[in-house]
């Protein structure tokens, strides 16, 4: 067990840097597109992570709703909206207040110091992974069979609701 | 072995990326972004404390499950929203978009 412990721990340090890295250009980044592909990035990094936890299905999930529909809608998005206002709105973030950066380093801080301050009462032993892909099915159909169906039908509303939104009156 | 709190400290991280974004950017599109940043901050937090339970659950990653396809359904009526946005306004400054400002 212990050969296996070192490559997780070098896997998680390189997953930390890639994600927070890509979460940080995806909104620092001048052009917005190149925002989107760090932002992709960034998905792939939590993909990783989903990876590390075993659970290979949401890896996969995240892959495949996050990088591969939302990102490329925003793509998409990006590419409809910008003609000439795209460069005068990314100058504008240049003129930021700091507050908004003192805002969330706090946050982030004080969270952090209550998870080192509850570390102690929290599990510290990984305990030993006995769950397969195939276990996600029934619960999801047996236990959580109603949320399931509100979601199939929230996903088509909203979704047919974006195609009205978005819909050219001629 | 990598332990919970390490897990919760990159989604805190994350979180606070998040609301930096969202407290400090001016276009719509990149206050998205900063939604779906917190998003996957919960999600990965879910996803370590079910893994960390003892014996591990697999209700957590369920609620993933929902927690991604909610944010689907947000970034598909968002960017509608902002296009719609675009289309009237020509821009999408939020701080632009202040026609309801008594």
């Amino acid at each position: 067990m212990v050969s296996l412990a070192i490559p997780s721990d070098i896997a998680f340090v390189i997953l930390t840097v890639v994600t927070i890295t890509a979460a940080i250009m995806a909104l620092h980044a001048k052009e917005l597109i190149y925002g989107a592909v760090s932002l992709a990035v960034s998905f792939i990094g939590i993909a990783g992570f989903f990876a590390l936890l075993d659970a290979p299905y949401l890896a996969m999930l995240q892959i495949a709703i996050y990088v591969g529909a939302i990102v490329v809608l925003i793509l998409f998005t990006i590419m409809l909206v910008r003609r000439d206002q795209a460069p005068e709105i990314d100058e504008q973030t240049n003129s930021e207040s700091p507050v908004g950066l003192w805002l969330a380093g706090l946050l982030a801080l004080a969270i952090s110091g209550v998870v080192a301050l509850a570390g102690a009462s929290l599990p510290t032993g990984e305990p030993p992974a006995n769950l397969q892909v195939s276990d996600l099915g029934p619960v999801l159909t047996s236990q959580y069979p109603v949320p399931l169906i509100i979601l199939a039908l929230l996903l088509s509303a909203s979704l047919l609701g974006a195609l009205v939104l978005a819909k050219v009156e001629r | 072995m990598v332990s919970l709190t390490s897990y919760l400290i990159v989604s805190a991280a994350l979180l606070g990326i998040g609301v930096y974004g969202l407290s400090v950017k001016r276009n719509a599109i990149r206050i998205l972004f900063a939604v779906e940043i917190i998003v996957n901050a919960a999600n990965l937090n879910f996803a370590a404390f079910t893994r960390y339970m003892n014996p591990p659950q697999v209700s957590g990653q369920v609620i993933v499950f929902y927690s991604i396809a909610a944010a689907a359904m947000e970034a598909a009526v968002g960017l509608a929203l902002i296009l719609v946005a675009f289309r009237l306004n020509s821009t999408i400054d939020v701080r632009k978009l202040n026609k309801l400002k008594g």
